[in-house]
């Protein structure tokens, strides 16, 4: 049985945002929920500065805080490794939320797709409202950009109250395809595979340089691994002085 | 006259408690101060006070029957009834939080043993089973010390678990820890005392039938306030210990939210109001005998627990971390939604309804005339 995990190459990764696009694109997330997001951050003072980016998502952690936490097994492991949730068992407790030390799960606060629901058109007597382009190109079940393939096996669209995060695509995984982040990026920053196969790239890359987890000390297991890290910056050596 | 409009609020504030149920259930969260970051509010911080003060009631329903202390007998009933009442109302404002409340079959089709939130359903479960088979046999006048001795272990293990829900989470550095299993439990003591007071002596005098009726009524109630004293004093200190612990450590990571939280009104609000003031209210003996003073230091208790329960969920919330900072500052405020304290006072409104058909109805100063023999 394989055990999936993914590598990202901070040198690589412009910060463009594509794979929350895709993200967003292939498991018809809601206004508001990103499953692939990042963590910023902007250090030092003018002109001495510099901007750091880092892409995160669901770690599939191997002792996942969540899946202990779950009161019905709703979030739960799958043999593959991936950390996986059931909708239909949630019962919207949000412990999950509150167990999970990366804050990459969300909850459905509300009915998604709120925009989709408006009936105010953006120019009246011009446009169609919303609402009127989801009847007529879905038949009024869904966005007109759905992606039924996500209900593969998951709920297409979550419905509110419940909680949701990423699934490393385990719908395209289960195909022999690559998540949908991984796919899109366009710098090629996003190394997925299998960790119980020796010859498979993600152990050259885990083997060759120095990967490291997020908030490895808590002992979670996270299934995320980052290498490199990008950054021209040059100074002249000196021994500073007193 | 005074009963009806008594009973005309309270179903008032039931019908707004449905009222936002529906909306909630209709709409959705959106109607809490709730996002990513802020999971649990209000109803949560409602819910595990409510549940915490019965938990406190049946510490002290079992101090005749459990252990024997024949002279607090006359408290048993009405102890054991609030407890009841109060557990329901817990159980409202526990609905009111869940998300998908009806998917709680699943607790019992596809239970998850490692998780004390399943634990904590499960017990809640079986401790209102075994309090209304209890209150039967207070009612039909034979008292089962074993069904008495149950829900006082079961008391014990819901006060406990509900500190190990809150204080397990590695993600949650400012909770994480035994503290809670600890605190809860003793302030849950202090809260049933407080309640067993307060129901007692006010709502009695309030409903026309004063408290107390006997000289060894009084001195009952006045030995139940010395305790109350002591509990709120064991309090105290193990809560000023927190705050020095918490504001000297250095490790901003671990308590910073702690720290900023030392300065929000529902610390405050715990600290000078549900702590210091009751305690010196009940260390001053001229006061601690009178009704009023006992009532008084029971109702700022009670008021200051609320707002600790709501202070120590905010405490692990208010500081986002990872992807959750993104955009925000590095603390969140809260601000309660009307529909977020409509649903605190939907389970106050449930509790107070219930105590007070119980009171007219059960006859709760009622003394039980028999035991179950040798058990």
């Amino acid at each position: 049985m394989p055990k999936y995990a993914m590598v990202i190459d901070l040198q690589s990764c412009v910060g463009c945002g594509a794979c929350s696009i895709a993200c967003k694109n292939e498991n018809n997330l809601s206004e508001g929920i990103f499953w692939s997001s990042k963590i910023t951050e902007t250090v030092g003072t003018f002109p001495n500065v510099r901007y750091h980016y880092m892409p995160t998502l669901c770690n599939h952690c191997e002792d996942a805080p969540c899946v202990r936490g779950c009161p019905t097994q709703a979030m739960h492991k799958l043999d593959n490794g991936i950390t996986m949730h059931d909708t239909k068992k949630c019962i919207g407790c949000r412990y999950c939320m509150y167990n999970c030390p990366y804050g990459v799960i969300s909850f459905n606060w509300e009915k998604p797709f709120k925009f989709w629901r408006d009936d105010e058109p953006v120019l009246k007597g011009c446009t169609p409202s919303p609402q009127e382009v989801v009847r007529k190109v879905n038949n009024g079940t869904a966005t007109p950009y759905y992606n039924p393939a996500r209900a593969e096996t998951l709920a297409g669209a979550r419905p509110k109250g419940v909680v949701e995060k990423c699934t490393f695509c385990d719908h395209r995984v289960k195909r022999g395809e690559l998540p949908y982040c991984v796919e899109a990026c366009p710098a090629n920053a996003r190394v997925f595979g299998d960790l119980e196969n020796g010859t498979h790239e993600i152990k050259f890359l885990l083997g060759k340089f120095r990967a490291f987890r997020l908030k490895e000390h808590l002992g979670t297991k996270p299934k995320v691994y980052y290498i490199r890290n990008f950054n021209p910056a040059a100074y002249d050596r000196t021994k500073g002085g007193v | 006259m005074k009963g009806r409009l008594w009973i005309g609020l309270l179903s008032l504030g039931i019908l707004l408690g449905l009222v936002t149920a529906f909306r909630v259930f209709s709409t959705g969260f959106v109607l809490y101060a709730k996002t990513d970051i802020l999971v649990w509010t209000m109803p949560l911080a409602a819910y595990i006070f409510f549940s915490l003060t019965s938990s406190g009631l049946a510490f002290v329903s079992s101090i005749p029957i459990v252990f024997g202390i024949k002279r607090y007998e006359p408290l048993e009933k009405r102890t054991v009834f609030l407890e009841i009442a109060v557990l329901m109302a817990g159980f409202v404002c526990l609905i009111m939080h869940l998300g998908s409340p009806l998917n709680v079959i699943y607790l019992l089709l596809s239970p998850n043993l490692a998780s004390p939130l399943w634990w904590l359903a499960m017990l809640y479960g079986v401790y209102l089973a075994v309090l209304l088979a209890s209150f039967w046999r207070i009612q039909t006048a034979q008292v089962s010390k074993t069904l008495s001795t149950l829900v006082f272990l079961i008391a014990i293990a819901t006060s406990t678990a509900l500190g190990w829900l809150l204080g397990l989470p590695d993600a949650r550095p400012a909770m994480n820890g035994s503290f809670l299993t600890v605190y809860f439990p003793l302030t849950a003591f202090a809260c049933g005392l407080a309640a067993v007071l307060l129901f007692s002596l006010a709502y009695a005098r309030a409903s026309g039938n004063p408290n107390p009726t006997s000289a060894a009524q009084a001195d009952l109630y006045d030995e139940v306030a010395k305790v109350f004293g002591v509990v709120i004093g064991v309090t105290l200190v193990l809560f000023i210990w927190r705050a020095i612990i918490g504001g000297v450590s250095s490790s901003e990571v671990e308590l910073g939210a702690f720290r900023r939280m030392m300065q929000s009104l529902s610390f405050q609000t715990e600290l000078w109001l549900g702590l210091v003031a009751p305690f010196v209210l009940m260390l001053i003996p001229s006061v601690r005998v009178t009704t009023w003073g006992k009532v008084l230091a029971s109702l700022l208790l009670l008021v200051g627990m609320f707002a600790g329960r709501l202070e120590f969920i905010l405490t692990a919330e208010i500081m986002p971390f990872g992807q959750l900072g993104e955009g925000v500052p590095q603390f969140v405020s809260y601000l309660p939604t009307i529909s977020e304290v409509l649903v605190a006072l939907f389970g106050l409104a449930v509790m107070l309804l219930l105590y007070t058909l119980g009171e007219r109805y059960l006859n709760l100063d009622g003394t039980q005339e028999k035991s179950e023999a040798g058990t």
